[in-house]
């Protein structure tokens, strides 16, 4: 008696006033109908699918206001052979000859074509793999825990946004005039993950002296690599091909490049050392 | 009116219609709102508010049409009622599951289609997001994970909605074509399948040992092969399936880890 009284009850009172205003949006909408039939969840579903509609066309809108959608696609224009070939690139540097970046009247050209273009899918996959990683390594030695997971990545994540930062910020002291975006910047500082799985993947399977002895190439590997792709970008064009330009400038441009280098395997030794006991 | 009205007589009140003055109801009087939904706030907003918009979905004009109806008690919420509402005989709507969008034969397809991944896929067959299937196969994996002794509904659901919303953004970075939301969550979901295959050999073994890594990883691989499949037909991307492989791989194996440890 109560419980038809009570559907009569919101029937008359608000079905009317709700009805009657077209605009009107409840911020909740999902909730469960426990006490209802099925028609009234089948309604309350459309209903928010149509919420979630109205969602998404507004985070739409405002996406692309602070994240630059297509410019990022451009670095996730990547194929099946670039990636082999970045991650051999990444891991054996020391053969490669041509670091310059092809361009196509201006526009860098996509990734898919140009070995030598940044990309973010090799760091984005690589960041996500790391995770996981660090999961199975902490979950090898018995401390593993879902907020563990949760720690890692947070902590790995505000290590790469400082990093991306404070090179930022060299580059801005130094007055470098260089094409470089943060993108880049950011494609760069997530390229040493690669390496960082590597050691760990290898030093859980082998053991210490297996991990010790991979970070270290890796580390080798990706300070060549670094240096070799930033002289082309921060250096001047004399100074990059080799030939000694004497200067402060260019001085003070060569030392940032090391500098930057030498951060790389800093980061990847602090990173990793505590999943490998 | 104020807020002194007692319960009893508010019930009566709002059973005679003709009484029921719809006026003091507007917006406008703060007091009046106050009192409405004070008490059965969480049930009045939002139950009523699907109502009307349910039957509207055709169209959202047709609000303003149902809620002289809604208004009076005799014709008051009963299943039937949505039939009144379209004026027609019990006859002319289309069959039930039609209208739920279920179609049996094309969840068989795909479903054929996860099962052999190695058979090239025709791309047409994501065109209609279906989410009864991968609804299915979720809740078919979490029932093999309970058979095993592991109550983990929550993290099955936490984690594929955190993949699919992973996939979704990547795909639509890596795409020519975007791809919708539901697709995606489609797809992973229907390639979830193997996955209940491991789960079910981890009732009868243990997974832990060289053959249970090996069973994974195989299964994983099956996973990962016909979703990413799947999706480059469905979406026209060429030389890119190991790069689509790999993180289903990487949602797979978190799945994986959890109906092994």
């Amino acid at each position: 008696m109560d419980a038809s009284d009570a559907s009569q009850l919101f029937e008359d009172t608000s079905g009317a006033r709700h009805g009657s205003q077209a605009g009107y949006k409840p911020q909740t909408g999902d909730h469960g109908f426990p006490g209802f039939s099925d028609p009234m969840s089948n309604l309350a579903m459309a209903y928010g699918s149509s919420l979630a509609t109205q969602g998404k066309e507004l985070m739409d809108k405002n996406l692309d206001r602070f994240i630059p959608i297509s410019k990022l696609k451009y670095y996730f224009a990547v194929d099946t052979v670039y990636v082999g070939k970045k991650l051999g690139l990444l891991v054996f540097p020391y053969m490669h000859e041509n670091w310059e970046v092809n361009y196509q009247q201006d526009i860098p050209v996509a990734p898919r074509f140009d070995v030598n273009a940044p990309d973010l899918y090799i760091p984005t996959m690589g960041f996500i793999t790391y995770i996981l990683v660090a999961g199975l390594a902490l979950g090898t030695q018995n401390k593993f825990s879902p907020e563990l997971l949760g720690v890692q990545a947070s902590s790995a994540f505000v290590w790469l946004v400082m990093e991306v930062l404070a090179v930022l910020l060299s580059l801005y002291l130094v007055t470098v005039n260089t094409d470089l975006t943060t993108i880049d910047l950011l494609a760069f500082a997530g390229y040493k993950y690669v390496g960082m799985i590597v050691g760990v993947v290898l030093g859980l399977l082998f053991g210490r002296l297996v991990y010790y002895l991979s970070l270290l190439w890796c580390c080798a590997a990706i300070f060549v690599f670094m240096i070799r792709t930033l002289r082309l970008k921060l250096l001047s064009e004399s100074a990059a091909e080799g030939r000694l330009v004497r200067g402060t400038r260019n001085q003070l441009r060569m030392y940032l490049t090391m500098a930057i280098a030498a951060a790389q395997p800093v980061f990847m030794y602090w990173l990793t050392f505590h999943l490998v006991r | 009116m104020g807020g002194s009205i007692p319960a009893a007589q508010r019930r009566s009140i709002c059973q005679s219609p003709p009484v029921f003055d719809r006026s003091s109801y507007s917006v406008d009087d703060p007091n009046q709102q106050g009192y409405d939904y004070s008490n059965n706030d969480p049930y009045n907003k939002q139950y009523n508010y699907s109502q009307p918009i349910a039957y509207s979905t055709p169209g959202m004009m047709q609000q303003q049409a149902y809620t002289g109806q809604i208004f009076q008690p005799t014709q008051t919420y009963t299943p039937s009622a949505s039939q009144s509402m379209y004026n027609s005989t019990f006859d002319d709507e289309p069959p039930l599951l039609e209208e739920l969008g279920i179609n049996f034969d094309h969840i068989w397809q795909k479903t054929l289609t996860v099962l052999h991944p190695l058979k090239a896929a025709d791309g047409s067959i994501m065109n209609e997001t279906d989410l009864a299937g991968p609804m299915v196969f979720c809740l078919a994996f979490g029932a093999t994970l309970l058979l095993s002794g592991k109550i983990q509904f929550g993290y099955v659901y936490g984690i594929s909605a955190i993949g699919c919303l992973a996939m979704y953004c990547l795909l639509n970075l890596m795409s020519m074509t975007g791809v919708s939301f539901g697709c995606v969550a489609s797809v992973l979901g229907y390639c979830l399948l193997p996955m209940i295959v491991l789960s079910s050999f981890g009732v009868l073994f243990s997974l832990q040992g060289l053959m249970g890594v090996i069973i994974t990883a195989s299964i994983i691989g099956w996973c990962s092969l016909s979703a990413s499949k799947i999706f480059i037909s469905a979406l026209a991307m060429d030389g890119q399936q190991l790069l689509v492989a790999y993180p289903c791989a990487l949602l797979y194996g978190v799945f994986a880890l959890i109906s092994v440890f």
